[in-house]
């Protein structure tokens, strides 16, 4: 249907359209207008991504010189599939509608993993490997040794993309990464680094974060971004951390003794190039006397190694002399490796600023501020010259070096932590370093900065206030969006007490209490009777999940529960969770029902999807706050208050409530799904928790449903299960939460949509 | 019943009624499924697929009907048990289903600690039936159930029903689980091949299983809000269902046995006839004695049977007599459905039951055919009891037509 948001016509591919997605075109729109940022909040299930791409595309193809292209950041691959699937039905529909061929360029882009077309090294599984194997494939140098020596194995597939692909672009269109890989077969180019130079023209753009927000990677991928984009990033209730783990780097005793290997690899390498071709190594000594930045840097395969710190900050001099020659570097090295491994030998925890850092390796080891600087790069220039083709071996050289250029770049907004064990094996001697970035706004600033428009949206991102603080940005809208629904489908209840009136709650005091562990135990039977097909429950944490599990053992709870229904147990490990994810799907699905145990801020709490029978019912056992005692997040704690006066208390119930509104979120998948949602601690009726959950939560949870007894809650399901089950069809949304174009257009209509634009 | 006194429940025991809830306003625009407006709903739902006359249905049902009988339905959330209040409901729904289907057979199983047991075999008599039912009372519940089990069972006896009858399943679960010992998808192809219709009524939640298996044989699935939604939902499946597919029309050879002795019709010898002889339908049983000369007597073949309808287990020949079948008359013709009409304001009462109308009622209905008014209440009724239209009836020229 064809749209009129505030005097924009946009092209909407579906013949319905839901209230709150008329809404978030309109606030949307004004941010495009104010050129400014903006904060979203939107239920998970009502559309997001098909009403942002239509209403952007049809602000491009409106004011093409005011917004000239959309990049837009989802987390995984299937996301990004999602994303480009909605763009080619929209752009589909403009077609129909135009009645011509829209010249509109839209492009998936992943890593060489999800791309790769090479016969052998498409079959490798680990990202790294992909990286460093096409790198020996498609370096410069390997490259110009194949000109020489025909035996030199290079890629035939970036061969033909160099050869022809940069003259000819990509034709309009909509390619997904398999449609690319599809062209590329097609063509014989490499499609990575087709996507990669296509990144230029592009109208929209559709990859994960780590692109714009990780400096390493942004830096070689989406510098030629125009200025006038629209930035979104979507699911972005965790960016802040995604942002902080970009900047982070974390050495332990493992790595250092890998990165001495190394050292001594590139020792005898620079020996035997000493011996057969010192020109070479002269020449890099000049180079660098010279201040020119590696002339080769623009060969865009070359990308291997890059300086993990934010192009404003990278120094545009010549390399200290200190460091200029081979050896002298390599020494360096060998002093700053030493260096790190002594400063490991710790019996307590140590932590200090970076000054402090630099003060003391300046007067143990005498080594300056400056070169330190240099390390990425410098390493980076040797290897290059060297011409090593195989890249997977220097990693832990690389962090280490990317440590030493961070540390002795920023003096803000970072901390070392040095712990001598882990707090939980306290007697196992296992030394980090921990680099920490306490700062989120560090790495996202460029990008605030660049764009004119940075879209931040998902669906639970309460409180809103949070984001803008914490990120330090000032945006122009900030609205959080309920669902509009014809039937209450989601359930949300706060149950404190059991049966026994025991209050329930994970409190460190009590959640040892054999009471409360009972009485979790019973609402999870009580719900599992009562409740058909899959039951997902989260707990704060693994440890508090394996003992809350051995003590029902023993209680005899999970005997009664697999009476009801098949239960299933997240692990650490990824395999094992995978498995019983699927054999979860299966029980589900064949109606024997299942119950699974997970963890917030788990695989699971992430990024799986209980959409209908999968996830009926959700239970939250306890607050999903994070380790308080971690020393990390007490370091950023601290930097918040200091610098953004966010008081702690705040900070943490404001994560804890986004992971516990995150894992609620996961049962609820579209209009026409249902689920109850269960938040099984008593500390979740106070107000301080309970007014940060997401709107669209909140807005279901009634007064009489937040002290609620096990029985209580269990009554409650039932009858609300049944009435759920009544035949629910489109005709019975239509008007309500299903809007027709005349419906939409219509008086009433238009003022409930801008009463509910105002009141938020 | 002794018992019944020991699973009596008090007051205190049962389950939170927020009486005052049901009549509660909704000021946020959301639908509440209110009872009354559900149950409306669904009748009006009822009357408009029943009424488009060209339909085939399956007037020959075999139907299965299969009983929940595992631990939960034990609970009381439908008085005094969800089991025996079931059972209750079934009785009625044997009685009602036999009057509107008299050439229609009926079994009934129940599953149970992981397995299924038949109760009833596939048979016309009713009276067998509501004894069965009657007896279940006394059973215990207990384990769980296993719908794949039941369904092969069901199946098992269905799969040999001539090709021209309208084969069914009923389940009336109340699980909200199910344990089996192989992969159901599998059942259910085999039961859409078989051309199987499974219809389940669900006595607490929406099970995904349930409803799969309903959708994927052309079946219903529904799921009760109190008893008195049950029973609507439960005597829902007394009409015959539209029939799935292409059954091809065919001709279904039927004896009419001859009745009493007195009635000689001439097909057969009338001294053999009335012989002293054992009913077939008993002579597997030890009870069984011989019997008088009362009974019916297969044209064909002879076999004597103490009750219609029936297969004949000698020859096949299905035997009715002609008022069951002239009871299913009105299943070919359905009367058309009435018109809705906004008040009409020189119709000032139901032409069926004179029922005054009040401004409250907003609908009333027409008949097509005489022009009659009647009230939504008379119009179900007509529909689902009377079968003939009282205007139509009442008037000589549109009677006359309709017999024609």
């Amino acid at each position: 249907m064809k749209l009129n948001v505030d005097g924009l016509l946009v092209y909407f591919p579906y013949d319905y359209i839901y209230p709150e997605q008329f809404s978030y075109m309109l606030e949307l729109k004004r941010a495009l207008d104010a050129k400014g940022h903006c904060l979203l909040e939107m239920p998970s299930g009502t559309g997001k991504t098909t009403t942002l791409l239509s209403l952007i595309v049809a602000y491009m193809k409106a004011h093409p010189l005011d917004l000239t292209k959309l990049v837009y950041c989802s987390r995984t691959v299937p996301e990004i599939e999602k994303v480009m699937e909605e763009l080619r039905k929209l752009m589909n529909y403009y077609e129909k509608e135009m009645g011509m061929e829209q010249n509109i360029l839209g492009l998936a882009l992943s890593s060489r993993k999800n791309l790769c077309i090479h016969p052998s090294v498409s079959k490798e599984r680990e990202g790294k490997v992909v990286d460093g194997r096409c790198y020996s494939l498609t370096a410069s140098f390997v490259r110009a040794r194949h000109a020489a020596d025909d035996a030199v194995p290079i890629c035939d597939f970036y061969e033909g993309f160099d050869a022809h692909g940069k003259e000819f672009p990509l034709p309009p269109g909509v390619y997904n990464l398999d449609d690319l890989k599809e062209y590329g077969q097609m063509k014989r180019w490499c499609p990575y680094f087709l996507a990669r130079h296509t990144i230029i023209h592009a109208n929209i753009v559709v990859y994960s974060y780590h692109y714009l927000l990780d400096p390493k990677i942004a830096e070689v991928v989406s510098k030629e971004i125009s200025k006038t984009s629209v930035v979104v990033f979507d699911e972005a209730h965790n960016i802040d951390n995604v942002c902080i783990d970009s900047m982070s780097v974390k050495i332990t005793k493992r790595l250092l003794d890998k990165c001495s290997n190394s050292i001594t690899i590139l020792e005898t390498t620079i020996s035997n190039m000493k011996e057969n071709d010192s020109k070479r190594l002269e020449k890099e000594y000049k180079r660098l006397v010279e201040g020119l930045r590696d002339a080769t840097i623009a060969r865009e395969t070359d990308m291997a190694l890059v300086n993990p710190v934010l192009p404003s900050e990278v120094l545009e001099e010549a390399v200290p002399g200190t460091i200029r020659t081979a050896e002298h570097f390599i020494a360096f090295l060998k002093r700053v490796v030493e260096y790190i491994k002594t400063r490991l030998r710790v019996q307590q925890v140590v932590q200090e600023s970076p000054a402090g850092f630099l003060r003391d390796i300046h007067t143990k080891v005498c080594i300056d501020r400056k070169p330190l600087r240099f390390t990425a790069e410098r390493l980076a220039s040797l290897i290059r010259t060297l011409e090593i083709s195989d890249l997977t071996d220097f990693s832990p050289l690389v962090t280490v070096s990317h440590f030493a250029t961070l540390v002795s770049t920023y003096t803000k907004g970072f901390t070392i932590i040095i712990e001598p064990f882990e707090d939980r094996a306290p007697t196992v001697s296992n030394p980090i370093l921990y680099f920490s970035c306490l700062d989120s706004s560090i790495a996202i600033k460029p990008v605030f900065n660049r764009f004119q428009t940075v879209v931040i949206t998902s669906g639970t991102l309460s409180p809103l206030d949070m984001y803008p603080k914490i990120l330090d940005f000032h945006p122009v809208i900030m609205t959080s969006f309920t669902m509009t629904l014809a039937r209450p489908c989601i359930l949300p209840m706060i149950v404190s007490k059991g049966n026994d009136q025991v209050a329930m709650s994970s409190r460190y005091e009590t959640r040892e209490d054999t009471a409360v562990i009972r009485n979790y135990g019973n609402l999870l039977v009580e719900v599992a009777a009562a409740v058909p097909d899959g039951i997902v429950c989260f707990f704060t944490s693994y440890l508090y999940l394996e003992t809350i599990v051995s003590s029902w053992y023993d209680q005899g709870i999970i005997d009664q529960l697999q009476r009801h229904k098949l239960l299933f147990i997240e692990t650490q490990d990824a395999a094992e969770t995978s498995l019983a994810l699927i054999n979860y799907i299966k029980a589900c699905d064949n109606g024997r029902g299942a119950v699974l145990l997970s963890v917030a801020r788990g695989k699971v709490s992430e990024g799986i999807d209980f959409d209908h029978h999968l996830g009926r019912a959700v239970l939250m056992f306890g607050i999903p706050y994070v380790y308080t005692q971690s020393r990390i997040l007490r370091a950023r704690l601290e930097y918040l208050r200091d610098q953004f006066q966010i008081r702690e208390n705040d900070f943490l119930t404001f994560d804890a409530m986004r992971h516990a509104a995150q894992c609620l979120g996961r049962c609820m998948r579209g209009k026409t799904d249902y689920g109850i949602m269960v938040l099984a601690d008593k500390r979740f009726s106070r107000a301080d928790k309970r007014s940060k959950l997401p709107k669209w939560i909140q807005e279901h949870l009634k007064d009489t449903n937040c002290n609620l007894s096990t029985e209580e809650c269990v009554q409650i399901c039932k009858r609300w299960l049944r009435q759920m089950a009544q035949p629910f069809s489109r005709e019975d949304q239509l008007g309500i939460s299903l809007l027709t174009l005349e419906q939409l257009q219509s008086e009433e209509m238009q003022k409930k949509i801008q009463q509910r634009a105002q009141g938020v | 019943m002794a018992d019944e006194d020991e699973t009596k429940e008090y007051r205190w025991e049962s389950g939170y009624e927020k009486t005052w809830e049901a009549i509660k306003e909704d000021d946020d625009g959301l639908l509440e499924s209110n009872v009354a407006e559900l149950v409306a709903r669904a009748k009006r739902k009822r009357a408009a697929l029943k009424a488009s006359g060209a339909i085939q249905l399956g007037m020959m049902r075999h139907l299965f009907v299969i009983v929940d009988s595992s631990e939960c339905m034990f609970l009381q959330d439908l008085k005094p048990t969800r089991f025996l209040c079931v059972l209750k409901l079934l009785e009625v729904f044997v009685h009602e289903f036999f009057d509107l289907n008299p050439i229609s057979q009926l079994g009934i199983l129940t599953t149970k600690l992981k397995r299924s047991d038949k109760i009833t075999v596939l048979a016309g008599n009713q009276k067998k039936h509501i004894e069965a039912l009657q007896h279940l009372k006394d059973l215990s519940c207990e384990g769980e159930p296993s719908l794949q089990n039941s369904l092969e069972r069901a199946m098992n006896g269905l799969k040999n029903m001539p090709a021209h009858s309208s084969r069914e399943i009923l389940v009336l679960f109340g699980s909200l689980t199910t344990c089996d010992p192989g992969d159901i998808q599998k059942t259910i192809k085999s039961l859409k091949d078989n051309n199987i219709r499974v219809s389940i009524i669900g006595l607490a939640a929406e099970v995904r299983i349930c409803r799969e298996i309903a959708k994927k044989t052309g079946g219903t699935y529904n799921v009760l809000i109190d008893d008195h939604h049950l029973k609507e939902l439960i005597l829902s499946q007394v009409q015959p269902p539209a029939v799935a597919g292409s059954i091809e029309a065919s001709l279904v050879k039927m004896g009419f046995p001859g009745g009493t002795p007195t009635l000689n019709d001439g097909t057969s010898d009338s001294s053999a006839d009335h012989a002293p002889a054992y009913c077939l339908c008993h002579i597997d049983s030890e009870t069984s004695s011989l019997m008088g000369p009362n009974g019916y007597n297969c044209p064909q073949c002879g076999s004597r049977y103490c009750e219609l309808p029936v297969e004949c287990k000698q020859c096949g020949l299905t035997l009715v007599s002609a008022p069951h079948l002239a009871r299913s008359y009105h299943h070919l013709f359905p009367i058309k459905p009435f018109v809705e009409r906004a008040q009409v304001p020189d119709a000032t009462h139901c032409f069926a039951c004179a029922k005054l109308f009040v401004e409250a009622e907003t609908n009333v209905y027409e008949c097509e055919n005489c022009n009659q008014i009647v009230c939504l209440d008379c119009d179900l009724f007509i529909r689902e009891t009377l079968h003939t239209c009282p205007g139509c009836a009442s008037d000589p020229v549109t009677a006359q037509m309709k017999t024609n």
